[in-house]
């Protein structure tokens, strides 16, 4: 389902800033050009079969959020191959693809569209969306009357309606009210039951432990460990 | 796999379609076209043309085959019963046509027209001269003809080069006869059209039973990788563009009246500016300067929209997956569909000016669809560059503002002096509107060359473009 072999990320970093294009080709005509290697991802190789659910934890500037870019295809690696099948979905953050002049409506075409689903899909789905979302006539105004809880509702059941079969999540949603959080993570944990291949990026030891098989313990670009979720969260606990 | 057959067939059926119905609609002007050369502004006469008086002129052939020559002459008001014995000599003093002009009846100080019969052909580029003998003019009785040494350009008389003055009686004078010839342009590379036309549909047969290969093996090839992400993300580029366009005058209270409404407007302001402030002597100015116009527009906004395009929607680019030639892309349709509108008054700018209805202007999608593919091209460009270079931007205000001034769009290209002119033909947009124009002003189709000419202006920018495009694009994210 998802193969990462041997991967690496480097940012080059000048380093110094440039602040624009004359600075930046007199200093490369100089010859100045110096640049700083830094290898936000150090050799990471692991796999993952259909329906498994990987936590992934790590101090901040791990480079969680990096590898989960890596495996969604919005950044490359510089070295390595990451390998997947089937549509993935990332929830990294929620209603990036929202346009606040267009309705609710336009926006559930516009970013179902974005997320890859077809119109054929959304069209069916169309009313499950808007019941879910629990925004009722609100769905014909534009984005910007909007609570910012009500568009996070709004993102949140457009991304979930479908059952992708890779599933990418930073951080747990707690999106909306008590009522509506509550739903949501019944929603999330079901289809993280449903034979979705999830990756999940958390910060708390209790929710990875709790929700997933497998656990990955990243510290600064390198991976420490990988292995049964709930040795993984003990030793990364006793680690720092 | 079904799918794929299906747009192969589609392929090979629109391309004959195409490919005949070009040829049918752009007969005219297509294989050959008519030229009439320039005349010189008039300044005095030559003399009374007496019995025996010859008038000579020579002059670079503009055309293969010349069909006649127009000469502007005066009868002094009277009845003039003689004859002018035209005759053309090539460079070795061979005649090569004659021709005579009964003078009785002739308009005063107007054009003469005279033609050879026999149509001489083969003298494109080839210094003639041209020899006009008086048979029996009498003293008080007798016609004579204009000369000059200036062109108009504008409200301003430019001096011609005075390369080959006019001999009368074999005294040379300052300046040139008012001399226009009329031709026939053959146009060869018109003849190899259907070879050309069996040479694509081959290659196009060995693309499509590629692929059908490739599909059937399971080969991931480039072609078929860019068909299925076409198929997958035809619903994504559809609502971005719907998204531009419904956003775009979202809260003005004319709306999309204004997407029709600027090209006329500036084509208003222009002309009143450029037909009072500066005269031009243009034909049908309002429908060229309109064309100008939307040409430029629609280029200025696929750009400026491309230029922005990865760096606005850089929140998306770094968290979902799309391939990111759809950002450009999209924005460069949706200012198409903004040129379809504006296509409306310049049509209406065409009625009112009655201009002829044209079966060529069904070529018109021609030029729009080079037009689309250079500024898609430049759009890839500068979208690309502004990820690294902020600066872009701030250039690309004044480089294209130095190119709108760079494109004959309000004045006719004739004014620009000759040793400027080679720096005008390597500016794309000049062929794309100057085809527009020959569409709808002349009525008929350009030379064979004019295609070509536009497919490498328009093929090359956009070959260029989508290959910086693609090596540059995996590091956006890290610079975004």
């Amino acid at each position: 389902m998802i193969d990462v072999s041997h991967v690496s990320l480097c940012y080059r970093m000048p380093v110094e800033q440039y602040s624009g294009m004359k600075e930046f080709l007199l200093s490369a005509a100089r010859g100045k050009l110096r640049y700083k290697n830094f290898w936000a991802l150090n050799d990471i190789s692991f796999s993952l079969g259909r329906g498994e659910v990987l936590g992934i934890i790590g101090t901040n500037g791990a480079g969680k959020s990096t590898l989960l870019k890596v495996i969604s295809g919005i950044l490359k690696p510089t070295k390595g191959t990451v390998s997947t099948e089937g549509n993935i979905v990332p929830m990294l953050e929620l209603g990036s693809g929202f346009d606040f002049e267009l309705t609710g409506r336009e926006n559930i075409f516009l970013n179902g569209a974005i997320l890859g689903y077809q119109e054929q899909f959304l069209l069916e789905k169309y009313d499950e969306i808007v019941e879910f979302s629990e925004l009722g006539e609100f769905i014909e105004m534009p984005l910007r009357s909007y609570s910012s809880g009500m568009v996070t509702r709004l993102a949140f059941s457009i991304a979930t309606v479908v059952k992708p079969d890779i599933l990418i999540v930073d951080e747990i949603l707690s999106v909306g009210d008590a009522a509506f959080q509550k739903k949501s993570e019944k929603r999330m944990l079901e289809l993280m039951g449903g034979g979705t291949t999830v990756l999940l990026v958390s910060h708390s030891t209790k929710q990875i432990s709790e929700v997933c098989e497998k656990a990955l313990w990243l510290n600064k670009g390198t991976m420490v460990t990988i292995g049964n979720a709930v040795d993984v969260c003990q030793m990364y606990e006793a680690g720092i | 796999m079904k799918n794929i057959r299906k747009i192969c067939i589609w392929a090979i059926v629109i391309f004959i379609i195409l490919a005949v119905g070009f040829r049918l609609v752009a007969a005219e002007g297509f294989s050959q076209g008519t030229v009439h050369s320039t005349m010189v502004t008039e300044k005095a006469v030559v003399g009374e043309l007496l019995a025996g008086t010859s008038v000579t002129q020579t002059f670079r052939s503009e055309c293969d085959q010349i069909t006649g020559v127009t000469v502007l002459g005066t009868t002094y008001g009277n009845s003039v019963e003689d004859t002018l014995h035209f005759s053309l000599c090539n460079s070795q003093g061979d005649e090569i046509a004659s021709a005579s002009l009964d003078t009785v009846g002739l308009p005063d100080c107007e054009e003469w027209f005279v033609s050879f019969s026999n149509a001489p052909s083969g003298y494109r580029d080839q210094i003639l001269t041209l020899n006009i003998v008086s048979e029996n003019g009498l003293n008080n009785h007798a016609v004579s003809l204009f000369y000059g040494d200036s062109q108009s350009a504008g409200r301003y008389e430019v001096k011609v080069a005075n390369e080959y003055p006019i001999i009368v009686n074999g005294t040379e004078m300052e300046g040139q006869l008012c001399l226009s010839v009329s031709g026939e342009n053959i146009y060869k590379l018109a003849r190899y059209y259907w070879a050309f036309v069996v040479i694509l549909f081959g290659g196009l047969l060995l693309l499509c039973g590629w692929i059908l290969h490739c599909t059937k093996v399971k080969k991931n090839t480039m072609v078929l990788r860019f068909i299925t992400a076409f198929i997958k993300y035809r619903f994504l580029l559809k609502q971005l563009v719907s998204r531009d366009f419904k956003t775009k005058y979202k809260r003005s209270v004319l709306g999309v009246l204004w997407s029709l409404m600027n090209p006329l407007l500036t084509m208003m302001v222009m002309y009143i500016v450029f037909s009072t402030l500066f005269k031009s002597n243009i034909s049908n100015f309002p429908v060229y300067l309109l064309t100008g116009i939307v040409c430029w527009n629609y280029f200025s906004e696929v750009t400026n929209a491309c230029l922005t395009s990865i760096t606005g929607n850089a929140a998306l680019i770094t968290k979902v997956y799309v391939p990111k030639y759809i950002y450009p892309v999209s924005r460069a349709l949706s200012a198409s569909v903004n040129l379809s509108l504006s296509l409306v008054p310049l049509f209406v700018v065409l009625l009112i000016t009655k201009t002829q209805i044209s079966p060529r202007w069904l070529l018109l999608p021609f030029p729009i669809v080079c037009l689309f593919a250079f500024s898609l091209g430049i759009g890839l460009l500068l979208a690309s560059s502004m990820v690294f270079f902020h600066d872009t931007q701030f250039l690309w205000g004044v480089i294209s503002m130095l190119w709108m001034y760079f494109t004959p769009i309000f004045y006719a290209v004739d004014i620009i002096p000759l040793k400027f002119l080679t720096l005008y033909k390597v500016n794309p947009l000049y062929h794309i509107i100057r085809i527009m124009r020959i569409l709808l002003m002349d009525g008929v189709s350009p030379e064979p060359k004019a295609y070509i000419l536009c497919l490498f202006a328009s093929g090359v920018p956009l070959l260029l473009g989508a290959l910086v495009f693609k090596t540059t694009q995996d590091r956006f994210a890290l610079f975004l």
